[in-house]
């Protein structure tokens, strides 16, 4: 790989390769749609005119294209601090149409296009929000992706144009074209050496044993059609996608039948065989009677949690518990702290409660957020749970605590207020509760967990969204795959689970036990996406063998709802967890991230576009100078040129 | 897993029709897109149905001359803060229905902002039908039909008010049919069109008469 680079480099000024559409006549053949893309020049200030559109792969006769249209009209960002790519949705949303206004004078939102011929090499930044192109003369775009992400755009452009991971930095994929593609595959295979030496031991186990291995299985399926079905012989693809269950080794490339793809990029979808984890039993009252110490401390809250962790809270001891889990009362307090506690809360809880209660009509009239809020909670109190025993019938008086509970925490939390979706959070708790004042603090405690979520420009469920892909591809890579190519990529077919947590997919009794499994925080950071994955991993050949696409995967996966099986759904996630771990040394720095691993790899993502990698892409503070000269080092010997600085052109 | 509620799963295998249109329900919250689907799926209502998070799906299959028309249906969230991901479920929409409240004064007035989003995410082609649900509520009108007619000259795209009752069953099922007629009938239109001559001409399949629709009774 490295051996080709000056190929490209030579090539670099040959010529300009994006030109506006007007200039070609021709109308090509679209192979790849991915809407709800921002696409930028580089050095484009975060400030200037961005434009939403559509990023495509396009057949044009003088070869493919990558080519992004904008649709309609461009919006200037109008709050620069936030989050780019969705402030921008924001600003769409609020602004009035501008389409009337024309095409921008800066000029930006005509169509780009960049030729696969021109293209050097990609990145994938941002935690796979952005997809950095960059050109052989060094013109750089940068994509946003709104509604799906990188990942899933570069797994369209496997289909068309061969790329390898670069050595030094996993996001980044180097363009090689078809011959040399596969001199790079043989000098690959030959090359394996020259690496560290983890990953010579692991390439080496997939060489020698991987190959074998799916033969002699295969031979073995073949053999057992015959005896057991007599059907006619499975094909390979058939049988190695069988295999793909009890190994989960194969790359999920023997059964798409694209050899390219092999090259660096499944360097991590071998995961060890999945252990079999039983639950245990609930945590019992004699258990945390003895946890307690004489004054009513929690000795061990670890211990407690572990044990909650593997089989849950006897249900008589839930309303005792959870306080401690919503971090409503401190683990070390004692008996006579927390009756203090209480009374100061529910002071505090009063006060609150009577800042809106005795808000006149003329104050309400005058304060249109506030209405807004009151309105919207009134709607969703009535409709929140309402087949349950505990809030059926009409003038049921625990509606009128849960309509409370949320006015008072619009009091506490004005600026997040009240979003769809936190009644479903409350219902469970106020029902165990009973007392408004205790529900109410516990909610708190657990909307601190679960408050991104609920933010305006719904950053957080994007990134649940975006990491739950992430996740997928390394524990079924088959499973993302087969997603990304049926326009699920996105997963926004998850989008319930995530936002109220699983609260519409099992019953009453159900959500008790998973919630507070969940606020143990054990045994990783987002267990809730192992869940997720647990779930897909469940369905996952329903989906497949179905042929499934985009409305008949959203159909079967909200219509899951109270047809899942927790228990082993809890223990598949704990297993999932196992193979991550006991792969830990081999995880991507971008697993390692979502599971709450330290990020080990030090080379970090080459160009730093105006500073906006991820906080947790580079938690593992390191010494600046090193960094730096890493970064150098790397793009050198790799890329051959300097895309650190970012220094290029833009079009005119 | 696989073995529940069969009639419920999708099968596109063994399940024929003729046409396949796709619908999404928008509008503000509580305005009962939910109950209106409900209705027109199911022949239910269920009054105190939860709030809808991200999008429902649900599919219908209606005979119209003869022809097995199929819709999907999507219901969505209302709440302005999920619109970035209801947004994409717009795309390739063949018709919108989007449902205000006519004791609600405010989820009329978000109408213009709602066909805004229509134009915005979905093609020209998508045909767009306003719908005030909950006349049953008639002490507690607060948008009167004259109104919303009015607006509809100011919105070309939409073909029709309607008012209707998911409690009641009021012409719930009355828009769908009419939707699905309309649709397939401005498709075998584009096909003819097609066949007979490579030219399509503009404004071809919007006939003018259903777009101004207010004078165009229907029910």
């Amino acid at each position: 790989m490295r051996r080709n680079q000056p190929l490209f480099v030579q090539g670099a000024d040959l010529h300009k390769n994006t030109f506006r559409m007007s200039e070609v006549a021709e109308q090509g053949k679209d192979l790849c749609i991915h809407t709800g893309v921002v696409l930028r020049n580089a050095n484009t200030k975060e400030e200037e005119v961005q434009s939403l559109g559509t990023l495509n792969i396009v057949e044009y006769s003088f070869g493919k294209c990558i080519e992004w249209k904008p649709i309609e009209d461009s919006v200037v960002s109008e709050n620069p601090d936030q989050d780019s790519e969705w402030s921008l949705v924001d600003t769409h949303v609020r602004r009035a149409r501008t389409s009337s206004e024309g095409p921008d004078s800066l000029g930006r939102t005509r169509t780009v296009r960049i030729s696969f011929s021109d293209l050097n090499s990609l990145r994938i930044n941002h935690g796979g929000q952005q997809l950095i192109f960059m050109q052989k003369d060094g013109t750089t775009y940068v994509a946003f992706f709104q509604l799906s992400n990188a990942e899933s755009f570069l797994n369209s452009l496997k289909g068309f144009i061969n790329f390898v991971k670069s050595r030094t930095n996993r996001n980044t994929f180097i363009v090689v074209d078809e011959v040399q593609s596969v001199l790079s595959k043989s000098f690959a295979e030959l090359d394996i050496f020259q690496e560290n030496t983890s990953d010579y031991v692991w390439k080496f186990v997939r060489n020698l044993h991987n190959r074998p291995y799916e033969t002699t299985l295969e031979a073995f399926s073949k053999l057992a059609d015959i005896c057991l079905y007599k059907d006619p012989v499975k094909s390979s693809e058939e049988a190695s996608e069988f295999l793909t269950h009890d190994v989960p080794a194969l790359p999920a490339s023997v059964s798409s039948g694209d050899e390219y793809e092999v090259i660096g990029d499944h360097e991590f979808d071998v995961l060890p065989p999945r252990p079999h984890c039983p639950r245990g039993m609930p945590l019992s009252q004699e258990q945390w009677n003895k946890f307690k110490d004489s004054e009513g401390r929690i000795l061990n809250s670890q211990e407690v949690k572990d044990i909650i962790f593997h089989g849950g809270i006897t249900p008589s001891l839930r309303f005792e518990v959870w306080k401690f889990l919503l971090n409503y009362y401190p683990w070390n307090s004692t008996h006579i702290e927390r009756l203090e506690l209480k009374k100061r809360k529910t002071d505090e809880y009063f006060a609150m409660k009577l800042q809106w209660r005795s808000m006149t009509l003329v104050q309400e009239n005058n304060f249109s957020d506030y209405r807004d809020r009151k309105n919207l909670i009134e709607k969703d109190v009535n409709r929140t749970d309402r087949t349950h025993p505990y809030y059926s019938g009409d003038n049921n008086p625990h509606l009128a605590q849960l309509s409370d509970i949320l006015m008072t925490y619009v009091m506490y939390n004005f600026d997040l207020g009240y979003v769809q979706g936190m009644s479903d959070l409350l219902s469970p708790i106020l029902c165990l509760m009973e007392s408004e004042v205790d529900a109410f603090w516990c909610f708190v405690g657990f909307m601190e967990k679960v408050s991104p979520n609920f933010e305006v420009d719904q950053a957080g469920m994007k990134t649940q969204l975006c990491q739950l892909y992430t996740l997928l591809s390394t524990t079924d890579p088959q499973l993302a795959y087969y997603l990304n190519n049926h326009d699920s990529g996105n997963m926004f077919f998850c989008f319930r689970w995530l936002l109220v947590l699983f609260k519409r997919e099992f019953s009453a009794v159900d959500i008790m036990k998973l919630w507070e499994v969940l606020w143990t925080d054990l045994p990783c950071k987002n267990f809730h996406l192992l869940i997720c994955a647990a779930i897909l991993n469940t369905e996952r050949n329903v989906l497949m063998e179905n042929h499934y696409g985009l409305t008949e995967i959203l159909k079967h996966i909200n219509d899951l709802s109270n047809h899942i099986d927790l228990s082993s759904t809890l223990s598949k996630a704990e297993g999932i967890y196992c193979q991550l771990i006991s792969a830990e040394d081999q995880l991507p720095d971008n697993i390692r991230v979502i599971i709450g691993l330290e990020v080990q790899n030090n080379v970090l993502p080459v160009i730093d576009i105006e500073n906006d990698i991820e906080a947790s892409d580079h938690n593992a503070e390191a010494d600046e100078s090193d960094i730096n000269a890493e970064k150098n080092s790397s793009t050198e010997s790799i890329l051959g040129f300097d895309t650190v600085t970012f220094d290029v052109k833009r079009y005119k | 897993m696989s073995n529940r509620d069969p009639d419920n799963l999708i099968s596109t295998n063994d399940e024929t029709f003729d046409y396949l249109f796709k619908i999404v329900l928008i509008g503000d919250c509580g305005t009962g897109k939910t109950c209106v689907v409900q209705r027109f799926r199911s022949g239910t209502f269920i009054e105190r149905h939860g709030n809808t998070i991200g999008v429902d799906f649900s599919m219908k299959t209606v005979l119209i001359d003869d022809k097995k028309v199929k819709l999907q249906i999507w219901d969505t969230a209302g709440q302005e803060r999920f619109r970035t991901i209801t947004q994409s479920y717009y795309r390739s929409a063949n018709g919108v229905v989007v449902v205000y409240d006519i004791t609600k004064r405010s989820t009329f007035l978000s109408l213009q902002h709602w066909v805004e989003e229509v134009r915005r995410y979905t093609s020209s082609h998508v045909l767009l039908i306003l719908v005030g649900n909950k006349c049953d509520l008639e002490s507690l009108r607060e948008v009167e039909k004259g109104e919303a007619e009015a607006l509809c000259q100011y919105l070309p795209e939409v073909l029709q008010v309607v008012e209707t009752s998911a409690k009641e069953n009021t012409n719930i099922d009355s828009v769908f049919f009419y939707l699905a007629s309309e649709l397939k009938r401005r498709y075998e239109n584009r096909q003819i069109n097609a066949n007979g001559d490579e030219v399509v001409t503009l404004g071809a399949s919007r006939k003018l008469s259903s777009c101004s629709s207010c004078s165009y009774k229907i029910f």
